[in-house]
């Protein structure tokens, strides 16, 4: 997965609880700045669903809120920790070039 | 509600991916176009989104029941129907008599031999069968292997080794040209269409037990389509045709035959037909994108 990956942005908004897709879309916004089409932000949601890493919950005013299980969970867990890794000797190797 | 112009995008969306999600995606372009979200780039988007879910859609998609049993309809009345339009097309090729046939022709200039129908109709279905037999062989061997089903190899052998030994035999019985030999064409003539029933319930079969993909299926249904509108053409001819004989010669001057012949056609035509619609109408399951 890449960092900027919608699949990566959703599963990080869903781990502070349910949303549906307007409340992700503005969560995913404020958190990374970055704005998801809404056929980009389906399509993930789409995917997740199909791999068991989101669920679906009953809809709320016609809204259907979408929840992360266990194994996206864990999925998203070890993706930001191999990411934390990456930033880490990324930033440390750029810090003498970057140094004033 | 009134629709927002890029929702209406979502017709370009695969219709069972719109199944699950339209609604709730509608719902969001309308929420973000309401919170002052650009159309146009999300219009983009949208057609974007699409595009993945049509190319993510996934093998081993599973027919709905209703779809595959209406198929399972179609294929047995097609075959119902050939063999019957077959008997009776030969039947109106040397029957009653050419000069009957050409006073038909002159007095009913717009009603086409049902002969020359009935022989089209057959080509149609025929060549519809075998464009959808190619695709759902292949897949049903690729399934047996995957599964380690050799009964379904079986069963995809009843087909052809039938045809081959039942035409084998029809040479063998055609060079003995003796009237002892009238018995076993005629019981030969039934023994061909049990083989015919025996391989329709084995592909019957094996529709049935396999998996196949989402395109094998749009295939198998384009078939179906073209055979039962083939078979409501020769169903609509034959009664055209009958029509015209009983009115140029007479109420009686058709035997039960024809009425019979049509009876079957009309049912099995009905069948395939009200199948299709049936099927169309179902509902399909489950999602199908990656």
């Amino acid at each position: 997965m890449e960092f900027t990956e919608p699949g990566v942005l959703v599963l990080t908004s869903l781990a502070d609880g349910p949303k549906h897709g307007y409340a992700l879309a503005k969560d995913i916004e404020s958190f990374a700045g970055i704005r998801l089409g809404p056929g980009t932000l389906y399509g993930a949601l789409s995917r997740l669903e199909e791999r068991g890493w989101i669920e679906a919950l009953p809809a709320e005013d016609r809204r259907r809120p979408y929840q992360i299980t266990s194994a996206g969970a864990e999925q998203l867990s070890g993706y930001l920790k191999t990411a934390r890794q990456v930033a880490a000797t990324g930033l440390r190797r750029l810090a003498p070039k970057l140094a004033p | 509600m009134t629709r927002s112009w890029p929702a209406g995008l979502l017709l370009a969306y695969p219709p069972e991916w719109r199944d699950r999600y339209g609604e709730e995606l509608e719902l969001l372009v309308r929420d973000l176009r309401d919170h002052g979200r650009n159309p146009i780039p999300m219009a983009f988007d949208l057609l974007r989104g699409a595009a993945a879910a049509w190319c993510g859609t996934k093998r081993g998609f599973i027919m709905s029941e209703r779809s595959r049993q209406a198929l399972i309809t179609v294929l047995w009345s097609w075959v119902a129907f050939a063999a019957i339009a077959a008997w009776f097309g030969h039947d109106l090729g040397i029957y009653p008599t050419r000069s009957i046939a050409q006073k038909i022709a002159i007095s009913h200039q717009v009603v086409p031999g049902a002969y020359h129908v009935l022989f089209g109709v057959g080509i149609v279905g025929i060549a519809a069968t075998a464009v959808a037999a190619a695709p759902f062989a292949l897949e049903a061997a690729r399934y047996a292997r995957e599964h380690h089903r050799n009964s379904i190899f079986a069963l995809m052998a009843v087909p052809p080794l039938v045809a081959g030994i039942w035409i084998g035999v029809v040479q063998l019985i055609g060079r003995a040209n003796s009237t002892s030999h009238m018995t076993v064409a005629v019981l030969w003539l039934l023994l061909g269409l049990a083989g015919i029933a025996a391989s329709t319930q084995a592909v019957t079969s094996i529709v049935k037990t396999c998996d196949f993909s989402r395109t094998t299926w749009r295939i198998g249904a384009g078939a179906a389509t073209a055979v039962a509108a083939a078979m409501l053409v020769g169903t609509g001819a034959t009664i055209v045709w009958g029509l015209a004989y009983r009115a140029s010669q007479g109420h009686n001057a058709i035997g039960s035959g024809w009425l019979i012949v049509t009876a079957i056609m009309a049912v099995t035509t009905a069948r395939a037909v009200i199948a299709l619609i049936g099927a169309r109408r179902a509902q399909e399951p489950a999602p199908a994108v990656a």
